[in-house]
């Protein structure tokens, strides 16, 4: 139980907030899983095209540990499976049928649960498809079901542009979370930590730590919690959780059903004023209708998850196993005459090298994708730490992992960091360096190497 | 918003320079131009999907933006400095035009000879043009006494380019500072026209057609002999005071701090420095560590040699004169802080300008053969600064798994 002021740290003033209101979004008629959402799951298909099954019926299985199942989020029929590179299936679309039937699952309240054991638990998760919520550091991997990890981490903060806000999402569901909470605590030797922004009207929770960040964004960020409450030392490992799911966790266990909706943040400069809100959805809807009506712009990049640390995604894109917020941006291919010499007045920059730095402080940017400039070889200047509160060098750890130095890799503190931490640096890097890709790639290579 | 320039550029000149096109090896050369006229088109491929206005180009423009000061005063010092020395009237029209007229085909040889290198590199490899020559290409007249020949100049900078950049990789992988590289090569394959007592303000009729030009070809020509400041410092002798023989020769305090006295183009006013260093202070864009530990240590080295009881009068010399006199001041703001050939860290930052500053002072003191100390001090820290960064890092290291131990227990 803590309060944690984080000193360091950078709000990309970008425009498009989703307002604090849920709107309920009707059911549509397809549904959409992508098993290549699950990194480092090998999917073993039980069904078909044309095969029909309840809601919560088994559509595929981890090869590599079948106990994990995924199963489907509604009724229906299974219309399509798209298959990817290597024929890897990387997308199954279900079509919805009249009847919602549902598969029923043990249920539990928080007595009973009190009773279940760990492995027990541990099973009962896996096998309604709900334990790939559950990542693991290092790497952010699914959550390895065997060892007990030390900690469990609750992110109920989320401070990037823009994260759905858990204070809205938690009304009317205490009681869903609370249990779920009682899972988490079942699965750790250590405690479960819940870390929340200070300003979000969040009560206080039983059985866990209930901890408070305040700052710019990184403070929301899981790696940025981790670190100021219980620093990965090597051979650890934690499990980290976002708090929507911990409710999605805790309905499973209450009613014995997959749970059927979650919210989502929809919000960006290239969504219509009216539709920057939040949004109750069901789970593996698909969001082509709600994309059509509240989009605008030529050409429009729609993005699951944030705009600093998210996936680009198609129109026709269904709500994500992962990931409770879509952004939209324009992409921005225009070009300034002598943009390297302008007074900077129209754009945006954390650097002090643009007037608008001066002048437009509050000012809330329509920001689009352009790169704003070509890549450079990377010079060592230190702004990509700046806004960094995780105690990294990050131009020393770059350097290592473009130099494939994995000892010096995991010196340097990657294992307690997620390419996310890595967008402040990568946003504001003169020389246009992915940072995030070599991060990524560099904790990608430990994890083959083994630490 | 199209422009007349948008159409030539994509429609009749790209096709030539892209792939299949005659000129598509030059294709660097085209890409530089397109940028440089508007900013490329490209987006963002992965996360994070926004991008921070700043580039390279905005970063380099900058520093030459507060390079400008000192050019400007420069090309006035310059032929203020000649046409004193030369007995010829110093109205400001004829100081500026004699400046030009030295300085101006000094930094055109620099930029073209240097660009030159630039993009036969650029084209060899295959990369895109670096900004990063505009800057060295400025740095390095500034730097060189206003009477250099510029088959010297021409030669300094290819040196500069070549062995101190770009057979490391180019801006980004070099360990020294290419513009005080060349200078160094210079400095030791030719001292005669960068160092003594006869290159800083030039004689009439050194280049016919300029006297011709500007009027002076009927003056009568003698060989113009200047000691700079450091000169007359060092050469003081034993039992005399080295302040007394500065403001003996002409040199006070306050002419050295306004810049009104003979000296390399670039380095001799303080005033013009500092205002070069408030722009880039004000950006942001070069390390404010470097420049203030390196003026403490400039000062506490100077402080040092006046309390110890040494019999030369160099020592005794007040520490402020260091600051104020030769190209300390100038190699602090504008070579020392480098970001690819200086310490890279922070606290690393603070003990690079600091030996920096001690070491000028230090070579300046005790080495009779070198007036000045900054270049060698530079270059030497150049090649110190992956060390201190090293030991920086491994610090780093330990404190790191000792702060994760700490909460793991506790």
């Amino acid at each position: 139980m803590a309060e944690f002021k984080i000193r360091k740290g950078f709000n990309v003033r970008i425009s498009g907030k989703p307002k604090a209101e849920i709107e309920a979004y009707a059911k549509p008629q397809t549904f959409s899983v992508y098993p290549t959402e699950f990194e480092g799951v090998k999917p073993r298909l039980k069904i078909e095209a044309g095969d029909t099954l309840k809601r919560g019926g088994l559509l595929f299985e981890d090869k590599k540990d079948e106990r994990m199942c995924f199963r489907s989020p509604c009724a229906g029929t299974i219309k399509a499976i798209h298959l990817g590179a290597r024929r890897f299936p990387a997308e199954i679309v279900i079509e919805r049928a009249a009847q919602d039937e549902s598969v029923t699952f043990e249920s539990y309240n928080r007595d009973s649960l009190k009773a279940l054991s760990r492995e027990e638990l541990v099973d009962h998760l896996l096998n309604c498809g709900l334990w790939p919520l559950i990542k693991q550091r290092p790497f952010s991997k699914i959550a390895d079901p065997e060892a007990a990890p030390k900690a469990v981490f609750v992110n109920a903060a989320g401070t990037a542009p823009f994260q759905a806000d858990f204070s809205l999402i938690l009304r009317d569901d205490e009681e869903a979370f609370q249990l779920g909470l009682d899972a988490m605590v079942k699965l750790t030797t250590g405690k479960v930590h819940l870390c929340k922004m200070v300003e979000a009207e969040i009560p206080r929770f039983e059985q866990v730590e209930n901890h408070t960040f305040s700052g710019k964004h990184p403070a929301g960020n899981t790696s940025v919690h981790i670190n100021r409450i219980s620093p990965i030392l090597p051979g650890d490992a934690v499990y980290t959780i976002h708090a929507q799911d911990v409710i999605l966790i805790g309905k499973l266990l209450q009613t014995g059903e997959l749970p059927q909706t979650k919210v989502i943040a929809l919000g960006g400069p290239a969504v219509k004023e009216e539709y920057r809100k939040h949004y109750r959805v069901s789970l593996g809807a698909n969001l082509k209708p709600l994309f059509e009506q509240a989009l605008e712009g030529d050409e429009v990049r729609i993005i699951s998850g944030n705009v600093l640390w998210g996936d680009q995604v198609t129109a026709e894109s269904a709500v994500h196993y992962y990931g409770a917020e879509f952004f939209a941006l324009e992409e921005d291919r225009s070009r300034i005459l002598f943009g390297w010499t302008t007074p900077g007045l129209f754009q945006y920059s954390a650097h002090r090298v643009a007037l608008s730095t001066l002048l437009s402080r509050k000012k809330e940017w329509k920001l689009g994708t352009n790169l704003h400039g070509s890549k450079r070889a990377m010079v060592v200047t230190g702004w990509m730490d700046r806004y960094q509160p995780l105690n990294i060098m990050t131009d020393y750890l770059v350097r290592a992992a473009l130099a494939h130095d994995t000892e010096e890799m995991i010196q340097l503190g990657i294992l307690e960091t997620d390419p996310e931490d890595f967008a402040l640096a990568a946003f504001t890097d003169p020389h246009k360096t992915d940072v995030c890709g070599i991060i990524k790639r560099g904790l990608e290579e430990i994890e083959q190497e083994g630490i | 918003m199209k422009f007349p320039i948008s159409d030539l550029m994509e429609k009749k000149l790209a096709p030539h320079f892209k792939n299949g096109g005659k000129l598509a090896r030059l294709y660097p050369l085209y890409e530089a131009g397109d940028t440089f006229a508007r900013t490329p088109a490209e987006v963002t491929q992965s996360a994070p999907h926004v991008r921070d206005a700043i580039d390279q180009k905005r970063l380099m423009i900058l520093v030459i933006y507060a390079l400008m000061p000192c050019l400007f005063f420069g090309i006035w010092n310059a032929g203020h400095q000649f046409n004193l020395a030369n007995g010829i009237d110093a109205t400001l029209k004829a100081d500026l035009l004699r400046g030009s007229a030295m300085v101006l085909p000094i930094l055109l040889v620099s930029y073209l000879v240097g660009g030159l290198w630039e993009v036969l590199f650029a084209v060899v490899r295959r990369h895109e043009i670096n900004e990063g020559f505009l800057v060295t290409g400025m740095l390095f007249p500034l730097v060189l006494p206003p009477t250099i020949p510029l088959w010297q100049v021409a030669v300094g900078i290819s040196f500069g380019i070549v062995i101190g950049k770009e057979i490391f990789g180019g801006v980004g992988y070099n360990i020294l500072n290419p513009a005080l590289t060349a200078r160094a090569f210079l400095f030791f394959a030719y001292p005669k026209w960068i160092s003594g007592d006869t290159v800083w303000v030039g004689s009439l009729n050194a280049n016919p057609l300029v006297d011709k030009l500007l009027g002076t070809a009927s003056h009568t020509a003698d060989v113009v002999t200047q000691a700079t400041p450091l000169a007359v410092a060092s050469a003081a002798e034993r039992g005399t005071n080295a302040a007394a023989a500065l403001n003996e020769a002409g040199y006070s305090l306050w002419d050295m701090t306004l810049g009104t006295i003979p000296g390399c183009i670039g380095s001799t006013s303080v005033i013009a420095i500092l205002l070069g260093m408030i722009i880039l202070l004000l950006c942001g864009i070069a390390s404010w560590q470097i420049m203030v530990s390196g003026i403490i240590g400039c000062a506490a080295m100077g402080a040092l040699f006046n309390l110890l009881p040494i019999d030369n009068p160099y020592t005794a010399l007040p520490f402020y004169y260091h600051l104020v006199m030769g190209g300390f001041l100038f190699g602090i703001v504008f070579m020392a802080t480098d970001p690819v050939s200086g310490a890279a860290t922070n606290v690393g930052k603070w003990i690079y300008g600091f030996l920096i500053g001690v070491l000028t002072v230090l070579i300046r003191v005790t080495n009779p053969a070198f007036p000045e100390g900054v270049m060698l001090a530079i270059l030497f820290m150049n090649v110190m600064a992956p060390l201190i960064d090293h030991f920086v890092v491994q610090a780093h290291i330990k404190k790191r798994s000792a702060y994760a131990r700490s909460l793991n227990h506790a």
